[in-house]
């Protein structure tokens, strides 16, 4: 992130602090400890009904499960950034599989049972400048 | 759901199809009418026979099946459009089904249609986060299970290239298909690159067109001789834990299902039709991207997790092999008219128990099972048998 340019998150509530601190929000479940991620704004329960979560500051660090790299824009106009891009599943220790894009490697070196840390990052920039972030899981290799 | 005994028993008087292709000229209702016409003109019925109709499309948008009523003739029946991703079709059938079978009518029609739109299509089968980080390609998706399918049992690249050139090659036996010319097994896997591991080649063409059909009880049949019971219409939409990419769903860690959704379909089908993988002498399964015929294959229970690639490749899926698989050319060979694709494939097995299915007839065939799955998600299994 340069100095000085406007930053705005792509969704509010994603995550939580920036740099090292930086962790996804997502929602626990009281009774059945289910964890969803994206958090989830009604506190109902999908696996259990039971009307319990609460919000829940996930691990920053996981295991990649499963990766794909992209070499097409997606249709529909709504993605932004650069194409080719990568992504798949993190597994994070808290028990729950995020889908994430990847980062800060070479395409050809991510793998399944990689480590991988969470990092906060441009996804793309709007036309007056703005960069927006989101976030990304950089593969350890 | 009552068990078979206390439904009435449902056949398929007859089908009408158009060929699948791009038809820049032709409206969504025009390609839909065709087909109905064709499905009456088969079953030897009067349109004002037909009590009711239920018609499937994706993009179609609101009162499409009403369009196409319009062009056979207004009875004012009820007509209810249907749009359940790639199972539109199969739905509709269901519905259609399921109306004969429940004793509320004795005729109805089902019909599967669709003409791809043009430019972007704004997706509702995703979360717009996920839209947003470009979560929402569909061979990407295929490629995350791809990839765990590969690494679980060992299968190549050249596996699932393998399920390309045997639906293009059937698919060159089928004058209605997208694509009628094989490939070979070098074109497949030097084709571009789309989300690794996949290639263009393992992707099926989209497609448009419609197929209908005219189902009724058997009191009403024109020609005994030519009808095809529906053994078991079944739907399941997603059961909790079990990832769905294709609709931004991962697998939950700490609950995975008991049972996955395609399997819970195919379970429920068998129950139903009171048979069991072992009776089928045809099947079309669902193979929107080429490795997922492999998979669909074993969840259907045609044989163990991981075999498929071993049982392709001795030639047990080919036309005259043990269990005939996509004798039409699949989705890869016939294209993929989303919300026509489940009626698609239940042309080809009624053709198929019927016997008429030409140079690409599969021997003794007496029992077929139509497979599809879709966003939602959704999976539909249809029975039919001679
Ligand atoms: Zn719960």
């Amino acid at each position: 992130m340069e100095c000085g340019k406007k930053t705005v998150p792509l969704r509010e509530e994603l995550w939580t602090a920036s740099g090292d601190q930086a962790g996804l929000i997502g929602s626990g479940c009281t009774l059945c400890g289910e964890i969803f991620f994206p958090k989830k704004k009604s506190a109902f329960c999908p696996h259990c009904q039971h009307e319990g979560l609460q919000d829940a500051t996930l691990g920053s660090r996981g295991r990649i499960t499963t990766f794909t790299m992209v070499h097409q824009q997606p249709a529909g106009g709504f993605y932004k950034g650069p194409v080719p891009y990568a992504y798949g599943v993190v597994q994070l220790p808290d028990g729950v599989n995020v889908e994430t894009l990847f980062t800060g490697c070479r395409p050809d070196e991510i793998r399944t049972g990689l480590e991988a840390r969470l990092a906060i990052e441009k996804l793309y920039e709007e036309d007056d400048g703005t960069e927006v972030l989101t976030y990304k899981f950089v593969p350890t290799v | 759901m009552k068990p078979p005994g206390e439904t009435r028993e449902v056949v398929v008087a007859g089908i009408g199809a158009t060929r699948w292709g791009y038809y820049p000229d032709r409206e969504s209702y025009e390609l839909a009418a065709e087909a109905i016409i064709d499905a009456l003109k088969d079953a030897e019925m009067e349109w004002r026979e037909v009590e009711t109709a239920f018609c499937g499309s994706v993009y179609q948008g609101t009162g499409s099946g009403h369009q196409a009523v319009r062009e056979v003739g207004l009875t004012g029946i009820p007509v209810v459009n249907v749009e359940n991703a790639c199972s539109s079709g199969s739905s509709a059938f269901r519905l259609a089904y399921q109306a004969v079978a429940s004793g509320l009518h004795d005729v109805a029609l089902a019909v599967g249609f669709e003409k791809m739109p043009k430019g972007p299509i704004p997706s509702t089968a995703f979360r717009p986060t996920e839209l947003q980080m470009g979560f929402n390609v569909q061979p990407a998706n295929y490629a995350l299970e791809t990839l765990l399918y590969m690494e679980k049992y060992g299968a190549t690249e050249e596996d699932f290239s393998l399920i390309t050139v045997k639906n293009r090659k059937n698919g060159a036996l089928n004058p209605h298909a997208r694509f009628q010319k094989p490939v070979t097994l070098e074109e497949v896997m030097n084709s571009r690159a789309v989300a690794g591991p996949l290639r263009l080649l393992h992707c099926c063409p989209l497609a448009d067109g419609a197929a209908g059909f005219i189902l009724c009880t058997r009191k009403k049949l024109r020609s005994k001789s030519r009808a095809v019971t529906v053994a078991a219409s079944v739907l399941t939409s997603g059961v909790y834990g079990e990832a769905v990419y294709q609709c931004g769903m991962v697998d939950s860690v700490k609950f995975p299902p008991a049972e996955g959704m395609v399997e819970m379909s195919a379970r429920k089908a068998y129950q139903f039709a009171g048979c069991g993988p072992e009776d089928m002498d045809v099947i079309q399964v669902y193979d929107s991207m080429a490795p997922g015929e492999l998979w669909d294959i074993e969840k259907l229970g045609f044989c163990k997790e991981g075999e498929a690639p071993r049982l392709l490749r001795e030639g047990v899926f080919d036309i005259n092999g043990k269990i005939p698989a996509n004798t039409d050319g699949g989705l890869i060979s016939r294209g993929h008219p989303l919300g026509a694709t489940g009626c698609g494939q239940i042309y080809e097995v009624v053709l198929q128990l019927r016997g008429e299915a030409g140079p690409r007839q599969a021997k003794e065939a007496k029992t077929g099972l139509c497979h599809t799955m879709g966003a939602g998600p959704n999976s539909s299994i249809i029975i039919l048998k001679k």
